[in-house]
Order: structure tokens, then sequence, then C-alpha cells
């Protein structure tokens, strides 16, 4: 028998974790209170980041070889994931109802962190598809969570999009082990230029990814998502789990193909067209929502164009977005008037950030994502803080219209106090990795021209928004394309009914088809007929092979 | 030793067999310990000889049965693979067997057919020749007819008249495949591949037609996979064990066996069979999973993903990589594994809620949490989630098609991975989100009936996470593509 592993166990351990306390819940007694432990589960990953993440581990007979590490992007996301997590679980813990869903919802909870962590860790594809996987499938329940209509209706969506996107990623990763002969990412991702399918595989790759990131038009799932998911659900979808699309399409998109101008182009799209429609909603987690999607256009650009400071843009906007979606929360619990104006203050610091104010967290993020692009990309980043301040600036005007709760509610502070540190580490995180990180000397930040164009867009947007308070904006329902469609709640194909009962006939063509399956399959069973004229055929070629031979 | 070993592998089922049938039916507990008796029996036997046949032994037993016909049984890795699957399956099926008849009518005639049944499968993986190949393949169809009858009312006769109207003809062709063979090739034996030279290539594609609808019957290939379905009136370890290693697990073996040890894979493709074999296979990999998604009945839907699972094997035999007969290989294993499961539940949601229809399932995840849970593992294994063991099956399976030079290969796993999604997930759904239906009387309290599936489910979870080590199933499958077909 050959070693268990070797390496260092504790990237293995930082992922075991969370699973051991997913399980916690199987105990009927401890269900109810399992929620009080989902702050502690990201906890040994956290640790884990901030040590550097040293240490990997290849475990040879576990799955098709166990392979875990990272690199500089990999752990600095990791940390970002882990610190995402916590500070949501400290709410869920405290908000959230201990009622009997609450041991399932923590069991998955577990089970997605897991998986989240996961894709930063795996230095295998198999490793890699696993945690993505359960990343991507165990999530469906922090959307359906609260079983009201539109949850359901975003979760049919969400399921199914998030299998295609499996399936599309398996298919992917199999044209680059096959072409590789090998599971490592690297060696992976290097074999696609000579693939025979390299292309489309990459192409594969990107759909699976994309639907992940929220790529425009992939996204569709995001923005129902959001707003039926519960605020900590919401919180750690749009700060830590659609970073695992990035993450795979910086891992594994190999840079010399012409797909990652698609993703620039796409990424664009989204940057620019998702910001815009948002103005369109009224419910400030679907704003947030396509606020979402407007910034991973904006990191998928960034990735697409090969930039050094994805990571680093990344780990701003998953911190950020994280503390704004806990912001409505918070808003949604504040009683009194002193509570709103704080929320409202965190909230506005924040979303300056993610605007890119000079000397924010997200200018820093700006300024390290545009270093190595080309002027016209960089111009077009520099214009997104238009938009973004736009889009954020209506989603503030939305977060005030909350109404405010009756009486107070208990650990309000606490939580708060939490939050305010997340929102903190957005505007500070960044200045604080800078030098280890980015290739540009501290000054760079406050050179004029640097400064200068972090604030212009910022004062346009927020005179555009001055301009747009005045009229009244349209109101569309989320989920854009599908509601264009004309159905949002379509039925994905697995939820044909059987029988008689519910028959959907706008999903005639697909019901005549398996119809055709129905019937040919009765003609099939005639096999007595079908079994003699077999005979018959097969005496006939025999026959014919006699005489030709 | 080495000769009377194969031998002794078949003893352990063909005594309890010979003895049950004269029991009288209350003698329930000699009956029990007989056939408890010979499976474990079998199964240390088994465990005994895979450390051997590692190191790279054979065994053989030779019987001339006349001038030119030889009935050879020989123990290699791919006998062994198989052996040991249905020996494992058989232990748990007769203790699933045990539980779910009690004390009912016509149990000695049951479990006689029972061991019978397996102890056809045993020869048919042991036989190192094809003509004893037929004689066990013949066997397996005569000793599953009583079991698929067993219950004797109308539908389950209609059953197992529908059956042997699918098996006869098909042995018929599987005869005159072999007889024309031989009669220009002389015996084929499994170790030495025949010398093919004197047949021309359009003989050679009609034989090997031939051969694939005589063992594509029983795989299940479309269109010859009808009996399948209408096979569901068998009880349910009839049916669990039917569908996981007995009998639609011989035709796919045989599938192998012929590809690999009667044409050879180089004589495949230079025929141009390989390909059609492959569509075949994809065909019905697809056919088998629309249709599974628009039955009603739980045991329908798993019949019908029965037919398109199995032929996972076929594809991996078909498209003849190494990587691919890897992955068809070691789905023998999985799918046995994963569906023998999902058919125990079936089976204990039949038994101890009535439920038979998928609407039955609402909320039984609370009620019936150990039987949910395993279901839902074989579920998601079918589906291919990963570190399941269906996933393991998949990825070797993509490799393999693609390394094959058939990515379109791809598009059918694709395809199949999302139907099996849309065919098991609301199922799912159904068992843990759904609220139960009304006050249905249910209960787990049949520990012979939930923990043979608590054991293959936790396998299922086990071949998938420990599958790079050598003791594994993929472990196995590789040592005999690499000891045996590998170049």
């Amino acid at each position: 028998m050959s070693t268990i592993y070797s390496g260092s166990l504790a990237p293995f351990a930082v992922l075991l974790w969370p699973l051991l306390i997913g399980l916690v819940p199987i105990v009927p007694r401890w269900r109810a209170n399992a929620l009080r432990l989902l702050p502690f589960a990201p906890l040994p990953a956290l640790g884990f980041a901030m040590a550097g993440a040293p240490g990997s581990v290849v475990i040879p007979d576990l799955m098709l070889g166990v392979q875990l590490g990272s690199g500089p992007d990999t752990s600095l996301l990791l940390g970002m994931t882990a610190l995402v997590w916590t500070v949501a679980g400290f709410y869920a813990a405290l908000f959230m109802a201990r009622g009997s869903a609450a041991g399932v919802f923590a069991s998955f909870w577990c089970l997605t962190l897991a998986g989240n962590l996961g894709v930063f860790l795996a230095a295998d594809i198999i490793t890699f598809y696993i945690a993505f996987a359960a990343v991507s499938l165990a999530a469906w329940l922090m959307v359906v969570h609260d079983r009201t209509k539109d949850a359901l209706a975003a979760g049919r969506v969400y399921i199914a999009l998030a299998v295609l996107g499996e399936a599309a990623l398996l298919s992917g990763l199999m044209i680059g082990a096959a072409a590789a002969e090998d599971l490592q990412i690297s060696t992976v991702r290097a074999a696609f230029a000579d693939a025979p399918l390299g292309s489309l595989g990459v192409g594969l790759l990107i759909a699976g990814f994309g639907i992940k990131a929220g790529m425009v038009p992939l996204h569709l799932w995001l923005p129902l998502a959001h707003p039926a998911a519960p605020v900590a659900g919401s919180a750690v979808l749009s700060g830590a789990i659609v970073k695992a699309g990035l993450i795979g399409m910086v891992l594994l998109v190999p840079e010399e193909t012409g797909w990652r101008s698609v993703l620039i182009v796409l990424g664009l799209l989204g940057a620019f067209g998702a910001a815009i429609w948002g103005l369109s909603q009224r419910n400030p987690k679907a704003v947030l929502a396509y606020s979402t999607v407007s910034q991973m256009g904006l990191l998928l650009v960034l990735a697409g164009a090969g930039s050094q400071g994805v990571a680093y843009a990344a780990l701003h906007h998953g911190i950020a977005k994280a503390a704004l979606f806990l912001c409505v929360g918070m808003m949604m619990l504040a009683a009194s008037p002193a509570q709103r104006r704080a929320v409202l203050g965190l909230a506005g610091l924040v979303a300056l950030s993610v605007a890119g104010l000079p000397l924010t967290g997200g200018a820093l993020a700006k300024l390290a994502g545009k270093q190595g692009l080309s002027e016209m990309l960089a111009l077009a980043v520099t214009l997104s803080s238009v938009t973004t301040t736009l889009v954020l600036g209506w989603f503030l005007i939305r977060l005030a219209q909350i109404p405010a709760k009756p009486q107070q509610i208990s650990h309000w502070g606490g939580a708060f106090v939490a939050i305010v540190g997340l929102g903190v580490l957005a505007l500070v995180l960044p200045w604080v990795l800078w030098s280890g990180i980015v290739d540009l000397p501290r000054d760079y930040v406050w050179r004029p021209p640097n400064m200068l164009e972090g604030l212009w867009p910022v004062l346009v947007g927020l005179g555009a928004l001055a301009v747009i308070r005045r009229v009244k904006l349209p109101e569309y329902p989320p989920g854009d394309v599908l509601h264009l469609i004309g159905n949002h709640k379509l039925r994905p194909v697995f939820q044909l009914p059987v029988g008689k009962q519910g028959v959907q006939y706008r999903k005639r063509a697909t019901l005549r088809l398996l119809l055709m399956f129905k019937i040919a399959e009765r003609w099939l069973l005639h096999w007595p007929v079908a079994g003699s004229t077999l005979m018959g055929v097969a005496l006939a070629v025999t026959a014919m092979v006699w005489i030709a031979s | 030793m080495t000769t009377t070993l194969p031998v002794l592998l078949l003893l352990p089922s063909l005594v309890p067999a010979a003895v049950t049938f004269f029991l009288p039916q209350d003698s329930h507990a000699l009956r029990n310990i007989l056939q408890l008796g010979g499976a474990v029996l079998k199964l240390g036997l088994i465990v005994w000889m895979l450390v051997a046949v590692a190191t790279g032994a054979t065994y053989e037993a030779e019987f001339p049965l006349a001038p030119g016909l030889v009935i050879l049984l020989r123990i290699d890795a791919l006998a062994l693979l198989f052996i040991s699957l249905s020996a494992t399956l058989w232990l748990l099926t007769t203790i699933y067997a045990i539980a779910y008849f009690g004390t009912k009518a016509e149990l000695s005639r049951f479990f006689g057919f029972f061991s019978l049944c397996v102890a056809a499968t045993t020869g048919l993986a042991l036989s190192g020749s094809l003509i004893s190949f037929f004689i066990f393949f013949e066997l397996l169809t005569l000793s599953t007819w009583p079991l698929v009858a067993h219950k004797q009312d109308k539908p389950s006769l209609a059953a197992a008249r529908v059956y042997f109207t699918y098996a006869l003809p098909g042995s018929a062709a599987l005869l005159w495949a072999i007889i024309w063979l031989e009669s220009a090739t002389g015996p084929v034996l499994f170790t030495e591949p025949p010398d093919l030279s004197g047949l021309d290539p359009a003989a050679l594609r009609a034989i090997f037609a031939l051969f694939i609808i005589g063992v594509g019957v029983k795989a299940g290939l479309v269109p010859l996979h009808g009996w399948l379905p209408a096979a569901m009136a068998a009880p349910a370890p009839v049916s669990a064990l039917l569908h996981a290693v007995a009998v639609v697990k011989a035709g796919a073996f045989g599938v192998v066996r012929i590809v690999y040890d009667v044409f050879g894979a180089e004589n495949m493709t230079a025929l141009g069979v390989g390909v059609p074999l492959a569509i075949v296979a994809s065909v019905t990999i697809v056919w088998g999973s629309v249709r599974a998604l628009q039955q009603d009945e739980i045991k329908k839907r798993l019949a019908f993903s029965t037919v398109s699972q199995v032929s996972y094997i076929v594809l991996g035999a078909a498209l003849a990589s190494p990587l691919a007969m890897i992955g068809g290989l070691v789905h023998l294993v999985h799918q046995g594994l994963m569906k023998i499961t999902l058919f125990f539940c079936a089976g204990i949601y039949d038994e101890r809620a009535g439920i038979k229809r998928i609407n039955g399932l609402n909320g039984m995840g609370k009620r019936m949490p150990w039987t949910s849970a395993c279901f839902s593992l074989g579920a998601m294994g079918m589906i291919g989630l990963p570190p399941l063991a269906g996933f393991v099956s998949k990825f070797y399976l993509g490799l393999g098609a693609i390394e094959a030079g058939a990515p379109w290969v791809l598009a059918v796993l694709l395809a199949s991975t999302l139907l099996n999604a849309a065919y098991f997930l609301p199922l799912l759904y159904r068992l843990w989100f759904l609220p139960c239906a009304a006050n249905t009387k249910c209960d787990e309290r049949a520990p012979g009936l939930v923990l043979p599936a608590v054991v293959t489910a936790t396998a299922t979870m086990g071949v998938g996470l420990l599958a790079a080590s050598p003791i594994s199933p993929l472990g196995w499958a590789t040592l005999i593509v690499t000891q045996g077909y590998g170049p």
C-alpha cells in the first residue's frame, strides 16, 4: 500500500471541517441550534488563508487522486470567501428562524461553503469539479429556502441552469483531460491549445463557468435567485459563490484563444447593460443582483484581457457586495431612525467604494485591474464607474424606502458591528494587500491623473442620478430575458407532468416529441413480429453471404 | 487445486439450489441457512481468489462434453470482476428476499430457482469458451423465467411470456452465430482469439451482428429491450437482481466477451462494426432516458433507467479504447451497486408504505429517512454527481470516447446526464421537500430490507470516494485492461 497522503493536511482539514459541521443537524436534538455553528465553519479556512495558504497535499487514493494547494490568486479569493461566509454565517446565526427547516439550511450551507472553498484549493480538475458541483447544486437550497412561489420558481430556473452548467463543464474538462492525459489544472489548461476539440472544450468551460459567474446572457438565474434567497444566502451567493465561476475562467481558460475576446465582449455587455437594467427594479436586492451581474461583467473583462489584478479586484467586490446585501437585511430589521441612518451611511460608503471613488478600496481595485489593459478597455473600465454609481445610487434610494420595523430587535447592534467590520475591510483591505500583490508603487494611487480618473465618473454618475430621480423609471419583474420572452416562470423540461393532470399545452412541441417516443416504443414492442422479421433478415443476409463466398 | 477451484465456485450456489427444491415450504430456517451459508461461503472463496488473481494467477477446469465441445471454466480478472459483484449482491439480495417474503407461499421453489439463477450467472462469468458461455446463458434464461412468473397472477405470467418471446429468438441468434463462427474456426476459447482470416468480412459482420442481437436482448439494447420494463411485474428482490447483476449484466458481459475475446478490438475496428455498435448503444442510452422520463410508476422508471445505463457498458466496449473500456467495465460494477440500491428502496416503499407511483413519494424523506437517503444516493450516483460511483464511470467513458476519436459520444453523455437529472431530481425533490400526502401508514422497522440498501448505498459512495485506490472496482477494471487488453 502506498502512502495515504503526502504534504500538509491543513488544506484538507480546512475543507473537511465545514463538512463535519454540516453533519451536525443529522442528530435531531441538535437540529434547531445548528445555525449557531455557521460562523465557525469557515474559520479554519480564514486562518489558513491569512497565514498565506501554506502547504499543499496529495491524497492519491481519494477520488481520482485529490491534489490540494493554492496559488497567489486563489489564496486571495480563499480568504475573501472565508471572510464573507463568516460574517454571513454570523448574521444567519443571529437572525434566521430556528424552525425545523433550520437544520436542512445549515447542512446545505456547510456543503455549499465547502464547495466554495474547494474551488480555490483544488489543484486537479476532479477535485475542482466536485467542489464546483457542490457549490452549484447545494446553493439551490438557499434560493428556495423560503418556499414562496417566487423562490420556487427561481429555484427551478437556478437548478436547470446549474445542471446544464455542470454538464457543460464536465464535457469541457473531459476534452482537456483527454488531451493532457493528466488531471492537474495547469496541465489541462495548457493542453487545450493543441487539443483536437480544444476550442469546443474551452467554449463549454466558458458556458459552464459563465452560468455561475453571471455572464450575460447566462446570468438569468441571478436576478431571480438573489431577491428570493434569505439575506445571508444572497450575501454569499453574490459575494463569494459567483467567484467560483470567475476563478474557473482564470484557472482553466487558456490565454491564447479567441474565446478570450468573447469573454471581453460579453463582460462589457454585462458591465453596462445589467447596471442600466437594474434601474428598472424596485426590490433593493434585485437592484443589487443586477449590480452583481454588472460587476462580474467587469471582472470577466479583466479575466479575458489577462489582467493581473483580477483576483485583487474580485476580492474587493466580494467583500463589498456581501456587505451591501447584509445592509439590506439590517435595514429590514432596523427600527429607530438612528439605526436606519447608520445602515444607509455604511451602505453609501461601501457603494462609493464599489463605484471606485478615489482612495477607497474599490479605486485601488480598479487601478490594479486596469494595469496592462489596452487603452480602450481601460477607458471602458473607467466609464463603467458611471453606470455603477447610477445603479448603486438607485439601490440606496430603494434601500431607504424599506419600511422601519415597529419594535427593536435584539442583537441588532452586534450584527451591525460585524457588518461595519466587513464594510471597512472592503475599503481598507486593498490598501493593506497592495504592496504584496500589485506591481505598482504605493504612490501610484495618489497621482493626480489616477485620482481624477476615479473621481469624474462618480461625479457624472451622481449627476445622472439626480436627473433620473425626477423621471419615473419603468418597472419590470427581475429576470430580464426570461421576462422578455414573456414567461419568467419557465417550467424546465423535467417538470413535465406525467399523466393527464396539469398538462401544459404551451409545451406542445416537447410533448409531441415525447409522444413520438411513446408511439415508437409501442411499435417496437410487437416483438414476435419484430423478432421473426429480424430472424428473416438475418437469414437472408446469411444466405447472401454464403452465396457470395 | 487449480482445476477444482472454478467448480468449487459453482457449488455454493448449485448445492443450495438442488437441496432447496426438495425442502418443504415450512422449513424456513433450514432454507435460509442454506441460502445464506452458500452466499457467505462463495463470497469468502472469492475474496481469497482476488488476491491470487491480482498477481496474475488463473485457474482452469475443463470438461470435454463431446468432441469439439469443451466446457471450460476459467477464472481470470474479468470473470472475477463480474463474480465478485454477483456474489456480493447475491448475499445482500438473499437477506433482502428473506425479509421480503417472510413466510409467503412457494418459497422453496423461489429460492431454488433463485440459487440456480446465481449459479448460471457465475457459470457465465467463468465460461472460458463460447459453448460453455451459451450453455450458462440458456440456463440463466430458464432459471429466471419462474422468478418473473413467481406471483402467478395475470401480469406476472404475461410478463414472463413476454420475457420468453424476447429471450428465445435472442438465444437462437446467439446459437446461430456460434455455429457459423465455429464451423469456420473450430471451438473458440476466450484465451486464444480465433483465427478469423478464413471468413470474409461480410460474413464476419453478419456473425458479429448475430452475436450482438443474441446478447443484446438480455442487455436491453433498443429495439430489443421491450421485455425489461414488462418484467417489472416480478417481486422486488427479483427485479433488483435482474437489473443489477443477473440478466442485463449477463448481456452486457456477453458484449464485452464477444468484442474483446472473440473478435478482438482491432478486428472490430477493422470490420467497421465498432461505430455502429456505439451508435446502437448511444441510441439506447438516450431512448431509455427519454422513456424513463415519461414513467409514472417508480419501478418502470427505474427499468427504463436500466435500459439506458447498461448501454454505458456496451458503449465502453464498442469504443474499444483502453479508457473507454475501463469506464465500461467499472460501470458494470457501479451500475449494479446503484441500481440494486434503487430497487431495494423501491421494494421497501412498496412493501412498507404501499407506494408504487412517484407522487406517493411526497414527504417520505421524513417518514422513511434511511430508505430515502439510500434512494437519494443511488439516484445522485445515476445522474453522475461526484464523488459517487456513476461519475467515475462517466468520466472514464468520456475520456475514452475522445481517445477513440469519437467525441460525439460526449454529446450522448451530456444528454444522458441531463435526462438522468430530469427524471431523478424531481423524485428527490418530492422525497425531501414536499409535504407528506395523507396519513399513509409507513415504517422502516424491517432491518432485513433496509440494511442491504444501506450497504449498497454506502458502497455507491465508497467506490466513488476511493476510486483511485487499487482495490476499488476502478482499480480492478484498470488491472483487467492493462493485463489483458492493453497495448
